[in-house]
């Protein structure tokens, strides 16, 4: 059986002749047309601020992301061109998608160097899932969440990044680095 | 002979050019961008020559080279003759009604009469309609041949919905035949050269119902039955592709022009602008002797008449992109139960008050 919906809606003889009621939704897309016109045009003058329309034009220009935001790891290169990495393996044991691999050195033991430091460290970008676990298990500041995010390839093998491609030098990480000190240290690790 | 061979063949290129090689190809990027802005979005600007975008204007070309590029198929089942044939019957009638289109009156230049229209018939408005519901036929035979449902069920509303709502703008016409007393668009263009005598004053609901209907007859939204892309697939083109597909596109703008076009001269006073006319017009350019003033004043009045056409065709994108679609049965009873009396009701009126005023 048919039911009717009662809408509450009652209309007047003013609003179902139609004409006056389409020609107020008429103006209201036109109002849209002409304010978003000088808003949009000049897209090449002004940055997205400038502009009505918030739709980002992606490849030409990118939005600053939070400092918390989680985008591809990468690991810290230090002032003396080493990683901070002294290959623990935490990161490798708290990755929930065994992205990581870390082949560790050792060192004879000599004064003033590093005892153990990575021979080859792989993160496999194809398989991490961007959760940031490394980056919390890490004792010596050695890995990062950076803000990069759009890593593409043809090839999946190229997914594989070796320690070459992913060591960035500290400074870059500084406001990071603050993050990360803030939020874990609160948790008392 | 030669000479109004030559004018002639002048103005033919000149509508082709104008409806086919214009309003067209950028109406398709019109329609895009205009609904993009209109919705807060961006719209098409990917499109890019040397990293130049032009706001996204190369979309004409890529999708030119898309349709002329894609598989041209025709379904299992299907009729091949008029399965090939119905986007030409579709798409000819389209153009063939600008033959009858003024887009300017008389002018004498060189000792030559000028008449801008390609064939000033006498019987012109009754062309276009002939003209015009022959691409019924076009659409109908589309979504019988195309061996779909989903087609026929278009063709099927597309039929119902073509003839109902061309017996109401056939009534709608005849007021502004009583009018002006001719059928011929020339002599109606040519009668509303005063301000107060363009046909909206004279038909203010012939106007509005006119409008409607043709927007009905053109399919578009609120009356986008016959192709309703969320109920039937695409409608009565389903089964069309490539260069195929880009016909019906082009008719449908091509249609829109022709809409653009009628209203003007049915309405909005042809070629003429407001409160200025032709006689006062040619006097302020005497200056550069008859002919030439004869001539720019031509040149304006073509330039007045294409940006009426213009503001119409931006009416009905207006439309188009505010409306949402009716429903099969409130069309019918848009078309049956209101338009029909009420164009009735206009023809009656009309008649009274010529009468009383003779």
């Amino acid at each position: 059986m048919a039911y009717y919906v009662n809408r509450n809606v009652k209309l007047t003889w003013w609003e179902r002749s139609f004409i006056p009621e389409i020609i107020r939704g008429m103006l209201i897309t036109s109002r849209h047309f002409f304010k978003n016109l000088f808003g949009f045009v000049p897209f090449f003058l002004g940055k997205k601020k400038d502009r009505e329309i918030f739709t980002v034009y992606y490849p030409e220009e990118t939005i600053q992301f939070p400092i918390a935001y989680r985008g591809r790891p990468v690991l810290a290169l230090n002032e003396h061109d080493r990683p901070n990495c002294v290959a623990c393996g935490l990161c490798e044991i708290a990755c929930p998608a065994y992205c990581i691999d870390i082949i560790p050195g050792e060192n004879s033991g000599k004064q003033n160097e590093v005892e153990r430091y990575p021979v080859e460290f792989t993160i496999d970008y194809a398989v991490c899932i961007f959760c940031g676990f490394c980056e919390e298990a890490c004792p010596e500041e050695a890995i990062f969440m950076s803000d990069q995010y759009d890593i593409t390839m043809l090839d999946r093998k190229k997914m594989k990044y070796n320690m070459k491609q992913l060591l960035v030098p500290v400074s870059e990480l500084k406001d990071r680095m603050d993050f990360c000190r803030k939020m874990y240290g609160k948790w008392n690790y | 002979m030669w000479i109004d061979l030559a004018i002639t063949l002048v103005k033919i290129f000149f509508i082709l050019a104008v409806t086919v090689g214009f309003f067209a190809p950028i109406l398709t990027w019109v329609e895009r961008k205009q609904s993009a802005i209109m919705q807060d979005r961006i719209g098409a600007n990917r499109a890019d020559i040397m990293g130049f975008t032009a706001l996204g204007l190369f979309h004409i070309m890529a999708d030119g080279l898309k349709m002329f590029t894609k598989e041209d198929f025709i379904p299992q089942g299907a009729n091949r003759l008029l399965h090939t044939l119905s986007p030409i019957i579709a798409l000819i009638p389209a153009i063939l009604t600008f033959a009858v289109v003024p887009f300017g009156g008389k002018y004498t230049m060189w000792g030559q009469e000028v008449n801008l229209v390609i064939s000033d018939l006498d019987v012109g408005l009754l062309f276009v309609f002939a003209i015009a519901s022959i691409a019924t036929y076009g659409y109908v035979v589309a979504g019988w041949s195309s061996n779909n449902n989903w087609s026929l069920l278009g063709s099927m509303r597309t039929a119902s919905q073509m003839i109902s709502y061309e017996v109401a703008m056939g009534l709608t016409i005849v007021g502004v035949l009583m009018v002006y007393g001719s059928m011929q668009l020339t002599v109606i263009g040519a009668a509303q050269e005063d301000f107060w005598r363009w046909g909206f004053f004279m038909q203010p609901l012939g106007f509005l119902m006119f409008f409607a209907a043709s927007i009905a007859e053109n399919k578009r939204v609120p009356f986008d039955a016959p192709e309703a892309e969320s109920e039937l697939v695409a409608g009565y083109f389903t089964e069309y592709s490539g260069l195929k597909f880009g016909m019906f596109f082009m008719a449908e703008f091509i249609e829109m022009v022709t809409i653009g076009a009628i209203v003007t001269i049915l309405f909005f006073g042809a070629w003429h602008i407001p409160f200025l006319s032709t006689a006062t017009l040619i006097s302020m350019f005497d200056f550069l002797g008859d002919s030439f003033a004869n001539l720019i004043v031509m040149l304006i009045h073509v330039g007045v008449f294409f940006g009426k056409v213009t503001f119409f065709i931006f009416v009905q994108m207006i439309i188009r992109w505010t409306l949402p679609r009716f429903r099969y049965d409130q069309i019918m009873k848009l078309g049956w139960k209101i338009l029909l009396p009420l164009s009735l009701a206009n023809i009656v009126v009309t008649g009274i008050v010529i009468l009383a005023l003779n």
